[in-house]
């Protein structure tokens, strides 16, 4: 009799968990809709903004929120990275927050050592490789 | 009025009296004893069945015949709201912990290229 009453309802029942399983129904959200902060702390993203998925949008109004609260610089080089951020594959994206996560745990006096290395590396980029050196010569 | 019996005493004095009572009283006492029996013998088993809809009390039947149902959707409805607010919960401090790393990766002073395969 219980799983007669299950499987009548089962419908039923699979429709509620089908809904409210869903964790988030976001929908994509126009560009124009966005706040001013949210459209000042994407702006790199404002021409391909409506073509980006609802999970990638939600990524960055997630950054957006926090846009407020970085300084300057950190406002700055989020400008400068994010239209590349957004332009690389959820796997690429994936692998780098596991290595970021990965050079976190790494001791402070080793991961100075490796950031001092890499600007280091950074410094000696010639213009052959398609940066600019740091600074020009006169 | 005041005189105070004896438990035995008052057993002889029922004993004498049901002796005096009528043969067609006594079907009747003795037919209700035994629907009262049968009564107390369905209360105490219609919980169990109940549940699953089939109560053989006549009286309860009827109230009890579609309450399964509503404790089954009831009961479904708060495991489906359990499950969501916890999906919910889960995917929310997940979305935030990437949204922290995404944005450390973002802001920080190392070049991003240095994280990017």
């Amino acid at each position: 009799m219980v799983l007669m009453l299950l499987f009548r309802n089962l419908a039923l029942i699979l429709g509620i968990f089908a809904l409210l399983g869903q964790p988030a129904l976001a929908a994509t959200q126009p560009w124009e809709k966005l706040t001013p902060v949210q459209q000042q702390a994407l702006s790199p993203l404002s021409k391909e903004w409506n073509t980006l998925s609802d999970d990638q949008q939600q990524r960055f109004l997630g950054l957006a929120k926090r846009y407020p609260h970085l300084t300057p610089l950190q406002k700055q080089r989020l400008h400068d990275r994010l239209e590349r951020w957004s332009k690389l594959t959820p796997q690429q994206r994936k692998r780098a927050r596991e290595k970021y996560q990965a050079f976190s745990k790494v001791p402070p006096e080793t991961r100075e050592q490796v950031k001092q290395m890499v600007r280091q590396q950074e410094a000696g980029i010639t213009p052959a490789s398609g940066v600019p050196p740091a600074a020009p010569a006169p | 009025m005041n005189q105070k019996f004896h438990p035995e005493q008052i057993r002889q004095l029922l004993n004498r009296s049901l002796s005096q009572i009528e043969q067609p009283t006594l079907e009747r006492l003795r037919e209700a004893r035994t629907q009262a029996l049968a009564r107390y013998d369905a209360h105490n088993t219609a919980p169990a069945f109940a549940w699953a809809g089939n109560s053989s009390r006549p009286e309860h039947s009827a109230n009890l015949r579609h309450k399964p149902y509503y404790y089954w959707v009831g009961a479904m409805l708060l495991v489906a709201l359990l499950f969501s607010g916890a999906t919910y919960w889960q995917h929310a401090t997940t979305e935030q912990d990437i949204s922290e790393v995404d944005i450390a990766i973002l802001t920080d002073d190392l070049p991003m290229h240095v994280y990017v395969d």
